[in-house]
């Protein structure tokens, strides 16, 4: 055998893992500025100055703890929505249904918590969260199902699959969860009746000095364990192992005895369960009921957002974050500029087309470089070993 | 096949020149100051291993890529060459490894495709022409013939017309004999002699060395991009050729290890599925090599499948040491003890954006060792089995904990074979366990099938090189149309062989 074992310590400057890692980080800067000076075209387009409208937007989000606290909790749901998404997509499965997911969880928890009301504190609020991770769970395995049974696409299930969901909220607004007390002389719009203060998820903002108004709440930190547990599924776990193999070769993970289709269900219910918790920040912290005018199309910039994210649990938190920033800039738009309020949705836009396209370009840089370097060492290595001079002599 | 060679023309002035052909991708130099002069009425033989750069020199004189140095003289005028049309403008013409030609199409609509003259088609005039050109040539084959009704010889045939009735004076053929049965290797090269004859000057690429000397007049060798010497068949050896293309000797014959070949260990009976196998019977033994002959496609890869579990049989019966296993599913048939190495390991062996170490342990993710009972992976052991398997294989990489995309075909190759040799299986399928690599990893490939004879093991190897049939088998069966249709001692002629490759062998003395 070869003296010096097969592998060589690599003599150059970085390892490789920090050298991907640096290479990564440059890359969405790159994106980053590409997506800034597109956008600083349309605003000279619009006669106001790039400047001061990103430091408009900038120093609206970071103006005082409030703010920063409104950031993270705008950022809350998405990170669910885009972990939802990732998980499908690290396997090669597109859950577009992640929206309807998530509404159906809303219903389920706001079921929950008014039936289990009589559960004392914490434990009725973890009832609900179980009970909106379940909704996820059920609503997400029907095309889990589908897929591996029948072979029916994913992606067109669960877009049909969306439009029910909405008739579903609405069917419970209007059936079984419609509010039964209302304030004696008074309208009020449709929704459930308001829950038990012990179904809603706890303040956090206050013990950093955050205003009430931000609604920044234990869910934060909740999505923050989640991208953890991600992270740790696809990194140490076989399951999330066998699910990268599936969504990278499906025909080696068959050849390996990969049962693909246990695989691909079983991502399905987690990617569920996590949609299932993008609802809660409206129903359990901002408005503590699930009313007819909630907002909808998380789980669709849930998708924005895992892209943005590159399907990274920390990159998605990361992305999550920035996007949360972005929307937020809407309103100081509104407030010092004449920008429309659009400029922000566009903004988004361009960012998510700038990273795809510079990741891809990175990426292939990386890939090619590391080859050369194969090939560069296998090439020094070429001349006769002991063992091929002994083949030789044989 | 030694008959007359081209009269060489060793006075006539070279057709094409490529003076100090340099070319290089990032990272790569595919050709270095490579010169080479192609003169009428020669077959030239251009030889090397994977990489060597063969086909990319062919290439830049196909106009397929621009050379980074150098030039191409035509008649001694100095051309260039921006794309194949310019090629085939300048009497330069290609026929690749894969054909393209359309199935629903005749031989003519094929031949005359992108080269129809005026707007109004004039079949009539065309399949004449298709016609003559094939009977000057000797080519048997049917102008009005659709492509889809065709052997894999007659297509070759008629991407040679193709490029014959552009007027082409250099044909150049990327490895033209590596989809063919020996019989119709043999009706190509009548057809290249006849071409040969008439003045043109053909281009052979080829790594089948025993091909070269019987067909070619000048023999180049590349090496890394290097032409490393040019001989004539008449100076030239297998041995000396093989070992100028790999810089040392080989060995062509490995040892075979003396063992007693055991109780059968696989027995498969009437299998049938989907078309492509039609009541397949054989049975392979411990410390046994079967080889499956065949030309591709008669259904060794649906055989592979259907034993590994890929494919469910719809009827006959598979046994491994006497338990029947026929429909498990693969995870349980690759417990029972085995291992499969697939023909195309791109597809079906590795995961080439995933680490070296994550592939080392594809299929085996649930053993003990590497997991435990909570879905845990256990990294370290993981790792810690990669590097011993990458050491005693001698995969040829900086780290395990690089990309599989990373290695060469031939280093990807020995991770596949390590990692399901580890299993300690009882039986072996190999399918096309040698493909797409260069002569020395052949040889590395070889010598550990060949070992599991030695640890008691069965290896069904399927493949469709001869060569490699006759190197490691104890004993051989054809397969044509799903069907066993012959069974032979490993001293066979290959002639004898081939008529079982066409199906044409007497079944009775199948087994």
């Amino acid at each position: 055998m070869s003296t010096g074992g097969a592998t060589l310590p690599a003599p150059r400057a970085l390892p490789p893992w920090l050298e991907s890692a640096v290479g990564q980080g440059l890359a969405l800067l790159a994106a980053f500025a590409i997506a800034v000076s597109a956008g600083a075209l349309i605003i000279i387009l619009y006669g106001e100055n790039p400047l001061s409208v990103y430091s408009a937007m900038l120093s609206f989000a970071f103006k005082d703890v409030t703010s920063v606290g409104t950031v993270l909790s705008i950022a809350t749901p998405l990170i669910f929505a885009a972990l939802a998404v990732s998980v499908c997509f690290k396997g090669g499965l597109f859950n577009i249904g992640v929206e309807g997911q998530f509404l159906v969880g809303m219903v389920t928890a706001s079921w929950a918590a008014l039936t289990f009301d009589f559960l004392p504190g914490l434990l009725h609020l973890a009832a609900v969260l179980l009970f909106a991770c379940f909704g996820g769970m059920v609503y997400a395995a029907v095309p889990g199902i589908l897929k591996v049974t029948t072979g029916a696409h994913e992606v067109v299930t669960t877009i049909m699959m969306n439009g029910i969901a909405i008739s579903i909220v609405a069917y419970a607004l209007n059936g079984p969860l419609r509010f039964t007390k209302a304030p004696p002389g008074q309208n009020v719009d449709l929704r459930t009746d308001i829950f038990e203060p012990s179904a809603l998820v706890p303040d956090l903002g206050h013990v950093f000095g955050v205003g009430g108004s931000a609604h920044l709440s234990w869910l934060f930190p909740i999505a923050i364990v989640a991208s953890a547990i991600v992270w740790f599924l696809f990194r140490r776990l076989r399951l999330g192992y066998e699910a990268r193999v599936v969504g990278s070769s499906a025909g080696s993970a068959r050849a390996g005895g990969i049962a693909i289709g246990g695989v691909q269900i079983k991502l399905f219910l987690i990617s569920g369960a996590l949609a299932g918790l993008t609802g809660m920040q409206q129903v359990l912290v901002e408005r503590g009921a699930l009313v007819q005018n909630y907002e909808a199309q998380l789980g669709f910039t849930g998708i924005a957002v895992a892209f943005l994210g590159q399907n990274n649990p920390i990159g998605i938190v990361f992305a999550a974050v920035l996007w949360a920033i972005l929307s937020r800039g809407e309103t100081a738009l509104q407030l010092g500029t004449n920008l429309p309020r659009e400029f922000v949705i566009i903004l988004q836009g361009i960012l998510i087309f700038s990273v795809v396209v510079v990741y891809q370009v990175a990426k292939r840089r990386l890939a090619r470089r590391e080859l050369q370097r194969a090939g560069a060492e296998v090439g020094l290595r070429d001349t006769a070993t002991p063992e091929d001079e002994a083949l030789q002599e044989a | 096949m030694s008959d007359e060679r081209g009269a060489g023309r060793e006075s006539a002035p070279p057709l094409v020149v490529m003076e100090h052909v340099t070319k290089r991708f990032p990272g790569v130099v595919a050709n270095d100051d490579v010169s080479l002069e192609l003169r009428p009425g020669e077959v030239h033989a251009l030889i090397g291993e994977n990489g060597a750069g063969k086909s990319t020199l062919m290439r830049i004189l196909y106009g397929m890529y621009p050379a980074s140095e150098g030039r191409i003289l035509l008649g001694g005028e100095e051309i260039s060459i921006s794309s194949p049309r310019v090629a085939l403008q300048h009497g330069i013409g290609m026929v690749h490894q894969h054909f393209v030609l359309v199935d629903p199409f005749t031989v003519t609509e094929n031949v005359i495709l992108g080269d129809e003259g005026s707007a109004i088609l004039d079949m009539e005039t065309a399949q004449q022409k298709v016609a003559d050109l094939a009977q000057t040539y000797g080519f048997q084959v049917r102008p009005s013939a659709l492509i889809e009704d065709l052997s894999v010889g007659e297509e070759q045939r008629v991407e040679i017309l193709k490029a014959l009735y552009r007027g082409v004076e250099v044909l150049i053929l990327d490895e033209p004999t590596a989809v063919l049965t020996p019989s119709e290797a043999k009706d190509l090269f009548t057809n290249l002699r006849r071409l040969r004859d008439d003045g043109k000057a053909i281009v052979f690429i080829s790594h089948k060395l025993d091909e070269v000397l019987a067909i070619a007049d000048r023999i180049t060798v590349l090496r890394r991009g290097k032409v490393v010497g040019e001989t004539t068949p008449a100076d030239a050896s297998k041995a000396k050729l093989a070992e100028m293309m790999v810089g040392r000797p080989v060995l062509f014959r490995l040892e075979q290890p003396d063992v007693e070949i055991g109780e059968p260990i696989l027995e498969v009976e009437g299998l049938l599925g989907e078309g492509k196998l039609n009541g397949i019977g054989f049975e392979v033994r411990t410390r046994e090599i079967l080889g499956v002959a065949g030309v591709e496609g008669n259904g060794q890869k649906e055989l592979a499948e259907a034993l590994i579990g890929l494919r469910k049989p719809a009827a006959g019966t598979v046994r491994l040491a006497g338990t029947d296993i026929t429909g498990w599913p693969v995870a349980d048939i690759r417990n029972a003890g085995v291992a499969y190495i697939p023909e195309d390991r791109h597809e079906q062996g590795l995961v080439l954006n995933m680490t070296l170490w994550e592939n080392a342990v594809l299929g085996r993710e649930d053993d003990p060792p590497f997991s435990g009972k909570t879905g845990f992976l256990f990294i370290d052991r993981i790792k810690e089995m990669a590097r011993r398997l990458v050491k005693l294989f001698d995969v040829r990489t900086r780290s395990i904990n690089v990309a599989a995309s990373t290695l060469s075909g031939g280093n990807q190759q020995k991770l596949v074979l390590a990692r399901e040799l580890d299993t300690s299986p009882k039986l072996l399928i190999a399918s096309q366990p040698t493909r797409g690599l260069d002569v020395g990893a052949i040889e590395f490939v070889w010598r550990q099938i060949l070992d599991q004879k030695k640890e008691g093991r069965g290896v069904l190897l399927i493949s469709a090189e001869l060569d490699e049939i006759y190197a490691l088998s104890d004993r051989i069966v054809t397969i044509y149309e799903g069907r066993i249709t012959g069974e032979y001692a490993p001293d066979a002629r290959p002639e004898e062989i081939g008529v079982g490759m066409l199906g044409a062998a007497d079944t009775a003395e199948a087994s």
